[in-house]
């Protein structure tokens, strides 16, 4: 009951009143009811087991034993590995998520707008995105960024001479950076459909009132847009904590000397590698400690600059 | 506005709600394995008793199988499981067959869920771990004699007991770019040359050569090295099941020190370069690339290179010290799960796989030089070009092998540590001395945790 | 003309940005087109184009052709799709407008989800696959897809809904909306383009969902094309030109998909007159 009083996605207006109570209850429980059947069936198991198995030794062939909190001590007193690929981890969060977030919206500002042959231009922009990560995509990679690749020879060109750009201990991770923020295209639709969704009508009347482009994009875009930049901000940060596929197979298992050695790669190898499923796990809750608190901040952070409709007109 | 609220409580109670899960199911999460796996301990004995099965049955049996490979082995194996329901009309196939990679990234999921196909292929590499976990059977009672060598057999056990029926003979040598060689006018490797020959060649080729390409490249693997030890008579890094540790600290510091000195000499490819290579990739491998003459090669894996390479590759046996050099076994298998309900079927058709001449023929090459030799014969006379390079280095090797040292169960991040240890080397990070005391520590600490 | 002439220097920009971004689909041909013994030479297209990387790759295997691979994994996009967008619409819906007992905590719950690194689910959620008896089937890869659709495509929903003019609720709900009648007569079109986006997305990365394909899906007669493609790269051999090729073709209906749906991106949504 607290936590449903305190709690304040929006402010609630017209279905309040506590004579509704009953029927905004079940029709709340039936709108979600989807997710949460899924969850308690599908979900919940196992993300118990797992947290389960983070107080266990599970070699993954056989069965767990209960160790108690030793995964966790060992984790945080013994392991270089752990600080490592921590390490690698948020560097990687820190420069990857503010590029991919800017250079996504400035793109689709620029994508936004309706002319002849956007659809062209916005499916060939995307099209890196689509790609994915497939042992294909892998060896395309190798091909701009090796050491006879692309990159070098138009370095070449103008007298420089390149390195391993994916191959180097001291190049890997940057070109890592660079390269998720090339796969763009997820979050900059997220921000086009979130462009296209700001009623015309606000950029319309601002003209008329004499105020310059500038100035409409940061009073009219950016506060509308608000909600979608907070998505894309909590999701870009989770993916990137998270991040797998090009560190696993385009730098070769987060090498070289484990340069792009990230927590994701780090915590499968763990689980389907080393066979230490019990100790990967114990990694995962910590990831979900980690993530969960800069979420959490996230949020706090949120009432500041987030600006939601409804909410902006209860607050006056 | 109590947003921030939010997030950490949903994680709160979320803990709390698993916490509570765990209380309720974590006591007794036996029975929730037990849901897992449908397998009772009962059975197994049941079943280990009677081990050769006195008279073929009737009654209906479906065994599932699983293995990797390339299309070719796939169609092949499905004939010869045709064979075999048309030989036992009441057995019949679930076949699965993958890629290398998917396969090993599916098997151990398959182990946790109790739920391991019958019959299934096991590589060398892998063995130990499946075997120290009790996944595997143990096959010592299926009678080979006079299909395989009782060598061999004896070779393979693992603690006493056979838990692969092997499959065809596989070797260890060295593969070179021939044609590029032979045109620079270097030296071509003999057979039953020596690490001095070796390090010679690397000097040899790099004066020859032009610009940007290398005799040898620098050995960062932890099996690369080893060569180099047990062949000068000083016995594998891990021996008594991975109890025992042994880095030979001379031999190690002779073997690097001379690669440094190569190193410094060009004679080796840069770091960036190295770093870049991946072998078997139609770009990055660093044969086919062209960039590196001299390659470590298995029978399995040198019939590749003539297709990146056709007819320009030829093959050498791994430099021999004073106790030879090289390794000449199986590691190719096939195991029957201890999750299986028809072992004694499971037995019968793995004993059937190596011995029918009829699947023999189906089957082919298709898992490299059959361990029979009566079907290996029958294939002789129609051998492809990459067949014939890959017999070539299993007779190369043979003379020369010792016996083949796999990591033991408890070792593959040791397997990792050594490789990163030897990059941090080659990218000028830290001095072969260092290594070699990382490295050994790294060893003595697995062999420690190793009860 | 004066449009024109505006326009133009915007164009120009475009189009050197997009070709700068599909520049390695040219190498990604021209490398399906080689033998193996090529693919190390630098130059971008094979002496001799090897056209049957294509009709072999396609028909790799006696059994079964891609066309049956493309058909299984479109069937089996085609669900999810239907199901991802539904029912994260719901779900998005009932946490953004509605108010309900311990919905903050579910919410948390919800975005919690997505913060544990799947891999260290995949075992137990196998085994509890496997006692339904519903492994070697769709049915573990289509079934998440009609329980919300995941957490993303939710709390992206949401935050669509919210930025929605409520007065668009109310005005309905004085005009005698039930919720449901709100739902569906003026929330659902209203975020057309992030529904868009969710089908968008639920297709593609259903499409690369790897890990859990091999897992779940052992026959090759129920392979999808993602699997598939594995089977040309092997332990030691990889048929480079075979994969390449059908690579590229597996890109393809995502482009398409893309493409014919961007375009609802450019309709946007009218709220004239409602406002103010």
């Amino acid at each position: 009951m607290a936590s449903a009083t305190s709690y304040d996605l929006e402010k609630p207006s017209l279905w309040k009143k506590k004579k509704n109570n009953y029927s905004t209850n079940l029709a709340g429980y039936v709108f979600i009811s989807p997710w949460l059947v899924g969850f308690l069936l599908l979900t919940l198991w196992p993300i118990g087991q797992s947290l389960y198995l983070s107080f266990t030794d599970y070699p993954l062939l056989a069965d767990p034993v209960w160790v108690g909190a030793d995964n966790y001590k060992h984790i945080f007193t013994d392991d270089p590995l752990f600080i490592k690929s921590l390490g690698v981890t948020f560097t990687f969060v820190l420069f990857a998520v503010p590029l991919k977030l800017i250079f996504s919206l400035l793109v689709a500002m620029v994508l936004v707008k309706a002319m002849r042959g956007m659809n062209l231009y916005r499916t060939a922009i995307y099209f890196p995105s689509l790609i994915g990560g497939s042992v294909a995509v892998a060896a395309l990679w190798r091909n701009i960024f090796g050491l006879e690749g692309y990159v070098n020879e138009v370095l070449s060109w103008f007298g420089i001479v390149g390195k391993g750009w994916i191959s180097n201990p001291d190049f890997a991770l940057s070109t890592l950076v660079l390269l998720n923020t090339w796969q763009f295209g997820s979050t900059m639709v997220i921000f086009l459909a979130g462009l296209k969704q700001i009623p015309a009508e606000l950029y319309e009347s601002s003209s008329v009132d004499g105020a310059s482009k500038v100035r409409q994009f940061f009073t009219i875009t950016i506060p509308m847009l608000s909600p979608v930049m907070f998505f894309n901000l909590i999701l870009t940060v989770i993916g990137s904590f998270q991040m797998f596929t090009a560190a696993y197979i385009i730098t070769n298992k987060g090498g070289p000397i484990n340069s792009t050695y990230m927590y994701a790669v780090f915590l499968y190898e763990k689980a389907f590698k080393h066979y230490q499923m019990g100790y990967a796990s114990a990694l995962a809750w910590i990831l979900l400690a980690i993530v969960g608190i800069v979420t959490a901040l996230n949020f706090f952070a949120s009432k500041y600059w987030v600006y939601y409709e409804n909410d902006g007109g209860d607050e006056k | 506005m109590k947003i921030q609220g939010l997030v950490s409580k949903g994680l709160m109670l979320l803990l709390i709600a698993a916490l509570v899960f765990i209380t309720a199911c974590g006591n007794n999460n036996n029975a929730a394995k037990n849901n897992a796996a449908p397998a009772p301990v009962v059975d197994d004995k049941k079943d280990a008793a009677p081990a050769e099965p006195a008279a073929p049955s009737t009654e209906p049996k479906k065994l599932s199988i699983m293995w990797w490979g390339p299309d070719a082995r796939h169609e092949a194996t499905l004939k010869a499981l045709d064979v075999y329901t048309g030989q036992n009309p009441n057995v019949t196939f679930t076949p699965e067959y993958l890629a290398w990679d998917a396969f090993w990234a599916k098997l151990p999921t398959l182990a946790a869920s109790k739920t391991m196909t019958d019959v299934l292929q096991m590589d060398a590499a892998f063995i130990n771990e499946y075997v120290s976990r009790g996944t595997l059977e143990d096959l010592s009672d299926v009678d080979l004699t006079g299909i395989v060598d009782p060598k061999i057999i004896e070779n393979l056990k693992i603690d006493g007991k056979l838990y692969g029926i092997p499959l065809s003979n596989n070797g260890q040598g060295f593969a070179f770019n021939k044609t590029a060689l032979e045109a620079t006018g270097v030296t071509l490797p003999k057979l039953g040359w020596t690490w001095d020959d070796y390090f010679a060649f690397a000097r040899e080729a790099n004066e020859k050569l032009p610009e940007g390409q290398f005799g040898i490249s620098f050995t960062d693997s932890w099996d690369g090295y080893q060569y180099f030890q047990t062949s000068n008579g000083k016995g594998p890094l891990m021996s008594d099941g991975g109890k025992t540790f042994n880095l030979d600290k001379d031999l190690f510091m002779k073997f690097y020190n001379e690669h440094e000195a190569l190193r410094k000499e060009g004679a080796l490819p840069p770091a960036d370069m190295q770093a870049a290579f991946l072998e078997n990739d139609a770009q990055a491998d660093p044969m086919a690339s062209g960039k590196v003459m001299l390659v470590g090669k298995s029978v399995g894996s040198v019939s590749a290179l003539e297709d990146l390479l056709p007819g320009q590759v030829d093959v050498v046996n791994v430099p021999v010290g004073s106790a030879g050099g090289g390794w000449a076994q199986s590691t190719i298998f096939l195991a029957v799960s201890t999750d299986s309900k028809n072992k004694d079927e499971a037995k019968k058709f793995v004993k059937w796989f190596i011995t029918d001449t009829e699947a023999g023929k189906a089957l082919g090459m298709t898992r490299g030089i059959p361990i029979n030799e009566d079907i290996f014969k029958a294939l002789e006379p129609n051998l492809a070009p990459k067949d014939i390079l890959g017999k070539r280095l299993a007779e190369a090797a043979k003379p020369y092998a010792l016996p083949f040292y796999a990591a033991p169960a408890g070792y593959t991040e040791f397997i990792d540590f050594f490789k990163n240890e030897m990059d941090a080397v080659m990218f000028g990070q830290q001095s072969v001395e260092k290594a070699y005391e990382n490295i050994n520590k790294k060893g003595m600490d697995s062999a420690a945790a190793i009860k | 003309m004066k449009t024109l002439r505006s326009a133009f220097p915007r164009h120009l920009f475009l189009a050197v940005f997009s070709i700068l971004m599909i520049y390695p689909v040219i190498w990604w041909i021209g490398a399906s087109l080689k033998k193996n013994s090529e693919m190390a030479s630098s130059s971008l297209w094979p002496a001799t184009p090897m056209w049957e990387n294509y009709t072999k790759g396609w028909n790799f295997s006696s059994e079964f052709s891609f066309t049956r691979f493309f058909a299984n994994t479109l069937t089996m996009e085609l669900f999810n799709v239907v199901g991802g967008v539904l029912t994260a619409a719901l779900v998005a819906y009932g946490f953004a407008r509605l108010s309900f007992k311990l919905r903050g905590m579910w919410f948390g719950i919800l975005l919690a989800t997505l913060m544990l690194p799947g891999q260290v689910t995949i075992v137990p959620q196998y085994i509890l696959y496997n006692n339904f008896g519903l492994t070697n089937s769709y049915v573990p890869l289509v079934l998440p897809h009609y329980f919300g659709g995941g957490a993303f495509f939710i709390f992206l929903l949401v935050q669509f809904i919210r930025g929605i003019p409520k007065d668009l609720d109310e005005a309905a709900k004085i005009d005698g909306a039930s919720v449901y009648g709100i739902f569906f007569k003026i929330i659902f079109p209203l975020i057309k383009p992030a529904l868009v986006t969710t089908a968008i997305f639920t297709f593609i990365w259903a499409w690369d969902d790897f890990f859990a394909q091999v897992l779940y899906l052992s026959s090759m007669s129920k392979f999808t094309v993602g699997l598939a493609l594995r089977s040309f790269i092997d332990q030691f051999e990889v048929q480079w030109g075979q994969l390449l090729a059908m690579s590229l073709l597996s890109v393809l209906p995502s482009t398409i998909i893309f493409f014919l749906a961007q375009k609802h991106f450019v309709e946007g949504i009218t709220t004239t007159g409602l406002k103010g």
